[in-house]
């Protein structure tokens, strides 16, 4: 057992029968033993994928698995946003009811295919909330210095960044968007190929990765903009909640920008366009394109902005 | 010269008169107002996500209204009315959610319990501090819409005094509105879902986003005489022209009885309140 | 080899330059000009495995700024920084299964976890074996008491509770280098205690530690090498028993004696020592060289003059030291040369010594 201030450098105690913090761990042995299997690829890796990417998926999935575990402990909290998730969506759907009670269609709109769109915006939006919520807390991580230690583990930063926390009005909202989708679906009549229901997935999926992707670039502005909370990220939000309506009803300016800009266009408006109206050949090759497109840029982004914290340390 | 009087016992002074009470209150509102414009990015922002609301809200209702006529509501009134709708959506909206609950949620509140004003009131305060720049973008922005052509028919005078009354009752009723919500915080640590809740009931049942008379039969006529109905339908309708006579004052007379009953709950909800935090420890 | 290696390591901040009220905002969206702030100036540090050093600066000095050079949480904007022989900010995943970190103010632990939770979380992250795994937590509860708090969630853990924690946290995959900034601000004296032991310990396992603290208590019992940094540079690099011997010399002895004792005569008996008059008639001070003069020669010189009643002995202590330093009084090398861009190691002793 070490005394007072005379601390010995000498080489560490292989009998075990010092005291301190590892006993009789060979630590020399042990340690290099666990870098060398796992360091094996990581020269000139900076964000830390010493990992396989199947383990670190698997470490993902744990990650959100343990904040799932934390939230169900408060069940009125559980409770609370679910309901709230399905209210939110109740009422867009009491709207638009109200709304077609009056008229017919929408600018050639009909009822159901608005349904169709309300959902698979709704959808994107529930995964993105289950899944990577945690982005939306860039602006506090920055805030509160929490990324420092994200910075010291051997995990990419950004998927920790993601899965620092779970949103539970996603289960709602997935609940609620497939709820909305299938029955979408069902009332209007779409002749059901299999080239449809496969583009139809793709599309799905990618509606779901634009609307991620989106998000995680707009709350990394807050490497920027310091701010408590992710104002832009939100105003931004709101801007895409327009197109849960047909885009066809809004000016040009609105229009390209939600189609180019901030392409929420490709989230519920085109996919549901090809599935209900159009099945416009361009629509099933632009779209998953774009999501490739904005989920890289997306991460782009993110990676500069954490460059930015890395030489102005917030 | 101070109107403080000294208490004999503790030494501690008690202010007197209207205008030494209320100093703590207005110091508080300015404080708010000065650390809002210091948050001027944020504001911006938050006024922006409104704002793309009242454009959707508008391009939907002009593309109904080109498709076909409703009694009452003409392009130019249904703009007006989404108009009132957007400036109820913009008062006592910077922040106040937030700050509500995240003192309640730090702590913060053992702190406000010290102070000797009453916390009720001190939120009001707050409120009233920030509701400077919230009237000065609602302006801003009807100047806007008056400059792109919107035309309204203003409502012969005593309309719109009674307009005047009840767009100032907006600002009451939404504060105790989201003061009850902020309570709740007391009880439950979310409070996030239960603002979502709580603006997804206002936004149908205010009639902000479609007119009252608009929805489904049962749903109009309940909301009618629910506080939200006070908190856009009310004076919307008013400004418009579409409430009249003893309708429009009966339409009030529940706005401000609400207003007050609202008020009153709060007090007592927030005694509630404090014993969940004495007992339980918040 | 160094674990820890850096040279003329340095990091610039560039801040807008921003003036208040509306104009100013206006300007600076329109033009901006930046302010420069040196936050570290040109640091060499060399630090062997198992030491354990002490980083003390007074506040902005940028002890922060150069540990999170040294985890890899900042980019140098120049010089070179190596742990292990890798560099920290291109090799992050490599340097940080090297590293363990503990920063004083906040928590690495998850706030709505158990700490067990968090615990099993960090092994999976750090692909900790379950042996191993298991057989650490039982030594971490050995030495920190950590068996208590496996249970208890991140939100409701006390501060003393959170540092044992976080110690734990830091420390379950074994790194080389363990970084503290701040561990003890705001414990209780039982929990510095304890800290502070298992702290020392960890040097006879071959673990690097390199401590920021104000606590000088937690320096001198835990560290053995000390670097002042001041306004970026390191002003002093060495042995803590050497400063102390070169520069905290003096001991001081107040006696009190039966009957009135007079100083001057006092002064005559002890040429080499510094005697003043005490609070009365029966007291004195005496200010001495600790290696020049014994104790017993004073006592005994008081002995002549009166009957000893009551001593007391004030020991040098570091932080005495490390104010002079900071008020430029003692600056190591040639002459009190404030200016030096390098580090100093003109030290009797200097870091890679072991006595």
């Amino acid at each position: 057992m070490s005394t007072g201030t005379d601390i010995s450098t000498d080489a560490p105690d292989p009998t075990g029968t010092g005291g301190g913090a590892f006993g009789s761990e060979d630590w020399a042995g042990a340690n290099a033993n666990a870098n060398a299997n796992v360091d094996g690829d990581s020269a000139g890796d900076p964000y830390g994928r010493g990992h396989s990417p199947l383990r670190i998926l698997r470490l993902y999935f744990r990650f959100l698995g343990t904040h799932f575990r934390g939230a169900m402990e408060y069940r009125a909290d559980f409770w609370i946003m679910m309901v709230a998730a399905v209210l939110t969506q109740a009422v867009s759907v009491v709207v638009l009811t109200a709304i077609f009670r009056l008229i017919p269609e929408l600018k050639d709109w009909t009822f159901w295919p608005i349904v169709i769109m309300f959902g698979m915006v709704t959808l994107g939006e529930g995964v993105g909330s289950l899944c990577f919520e945690g982005m939306w807390r860039v602006a506090w991580l920055i805030n509160q210095g929490e990324l420092d230690y994200m910075l010291v583990r051997p995990y990419p930063v950004l998927l920790q960044v993601t899965s620092s926390e779970i949103g539970l009005n996603g289960l709602g909202n997935i609940t609620t968007g497939a709820a909305m989708l299938v029955l979408g679906i069902l009332h209007s009549s779409i002749h059901w190929t299999v080239a449809t229901v496969v583009v139809g997935l793709i599309l799905l999926v990618s509606g779901v990765t634009v609307k991620v992707a989106i998000s995680l670039a707009t709350n990394s502005a807050s490497f920027w903009v310091a701010s408590p909370s992710p104002l832009f990220a939100m105003a931004v939000h709101q801007a895409g909640e327009l197109t849960r309506y047909p885009l066809t009803l809004f000016p040009s300016p609105l229009r390209v920008t939600l189609t180019v800009a901030v392409p929420f266009a490709f989230i519920g408006f085109f996919p549901t366009d090809f599935l209900t109206g159009s099945h416009a050949l361009w629509i099933a090759l632009v779209t998953p394109a774009v999501a490739g497109y904005c989920l890289l840029m997306a991460v782009l982004i993110f990676r500069r902005g954490m460059l930015r914290y890395e030489s102005t340390g917030s | 010269m101070s109107a403080l009087v000294a208490a004999p016992q503790t030494g501690a002074v008690t202010p007197v008169g209207l205008r030494a009470r209320s100093r703590p209150y207005r110091a508080i509102a300015r404080a708010t107002l000065r650390s809002v414009l210091a948050f001027r990015l944020q504001f911006a922002l938050s006024l922006l996500s409104v704002l793309f609301q009242l454009v959707a809200m508008l391009t939907v209702w002009h593309a109904l209204l080109s498709a076909r006529s409703i009694p009452g509501f003409t392009w130019p009134q249904m703009e007006a009315y989404l108009l009132v709708g957007f400036s109820s959506g913009t008062l006592v909206s910077t922040m106040s959610d937030f700050r509500v609950s995240y003192r309640i949620r730090t702590g913060q509140v053992a702190l406000d319990l010290v102070k000797p004003v009453d916390y009720q009131s001190a939120r009001l305060a707050e409120t009233a501090g920030s509701l400077v720049t919230e009237l000065a973008s609602i302006c801003f922005v009807w100047a806007v819409m008056l400059a792109f052509g919107l035309r309204i028919a203003l409502p012969p005078t005593p309309y719109l005094a009674l307009f005047a009354v009840s767009f100032a009752l907006i600002a009451l009723l939404k504060f105790s509105v989201i003061y009850l919500t902020g309570l709740l915080c007391f009880w439950t640590k979310n409070y996030v879902g239960l603002q979502w809740c709580r603006l997804a009931v206002t936004s149908v049942l205010s009639g902000a986003v479609v007119p009252l008379s608009l929805l489904p039969h049962w749903l109009g006529t309940t909301a009618q005489w629910l506080p939200f109905a006070g908190m856009s339908s009310t004076p919307g309708l008013i400004l418009i022209g579409d409430a009249t006579g003893w309708y429009a004052v009966r339409l009030v007379a529940v706005q401000l009885a609400w207003a007050i009953a609202l008020w009153l709950i709060a007090r007592l909800a927030w005694r509630g309140a404090l014993r969940q935090l004495t007992i339980h420890g918040g | 080899m160094a674990v820890i290696d850096a040279r003329g390591l340095t990091k610039v901040f560039r801040q807008p330059d921003k003036k208040p009220g509306w104009a100013g905002s206006f300007k600076h969206v329109v033009s901006r000009t930046y302010q420069e702030k040196v936050a570290v100036d040109g640091i060499d540090l060399h630090i062997e495995p198992g030491e354990a050093v002490a980083y003390v600066g007074p506040n902005g000095a940028g002890k922060s700024t150069t540990v999170k050079l040294l985890c890899g949480i900042l980019v140098p904007s120049a010089g070179e920084v190596r742990i292990d022989g890798l560099v920290p900010h291109e090799q992050r995943a490599a340097v940080a299964r090297r590293i363990g970190v503990l920063f004083g103010q906040r928590t690495q632990l998850w706030w709505d976890l158990t700490v067990a939770d968090s615990l099993a979380t960090l092994r999976e992250i750090y692909s900790v074996p379950e042996t191993l795994y298991r057989s650490r937590l039982e030594r971490f509860d050995e030495v920190l008491g950590l068996g208590d708090i496996l249970p208890v969630t991140g939100r409701k853990l006390s501060l003393g509770q959170r540092v044992r924690a976080d110690l734990a946290a830091a420390l379950l995959h074994r790194p080389s280098v363990l970084y503290l900034d701040e561990p003890t601000i705001g414990l209780d004296v039982a929990v510095k205690e304890r800290v502070r032991t298992f702290l020392r310990s960890l040097g006879d396992e071959g673990i690097t530690v390199m401590l920021t603290s104000h606590d000088l208590q937690d320096i001198e019992d835990v560290c053995r090498r000390l670097v002042i940094i001041d306004a970026g540079r390191i002003i002093f690099d060495g042995d803590l028993a050497a400063l102390k011997d070169e520069f905290a010399k003096d001991r001081v002895l107040r006696l009190e004696t039966a009957g009135p004792i007079e100083s001057a005569e006092l002064a005559a008996l002890l040429p080499t020592c510094e005697v003043t008059a005490g609070e009365h008639p029966r007291a004195v001070t005496v200010r001495f060289d600790r290696f020049t003069t014994a104790a017993g020669q004073i006592v005994s010189a008081v002995g002549t003059l009166a009957e000893l009643t009551d001593f007391q002995v004030e020991e040098p202590s570091i932080e005495d030291v490390i104010r002079r330093v900071y008020a430029g009084e003692l600056l190591a090398g040639a002459g009190a040369d404030s200016d030096t861009a390098e580090s100093d190691t003109a030290e009797p002793v200097t870091a890679g010594d072991v006595a």
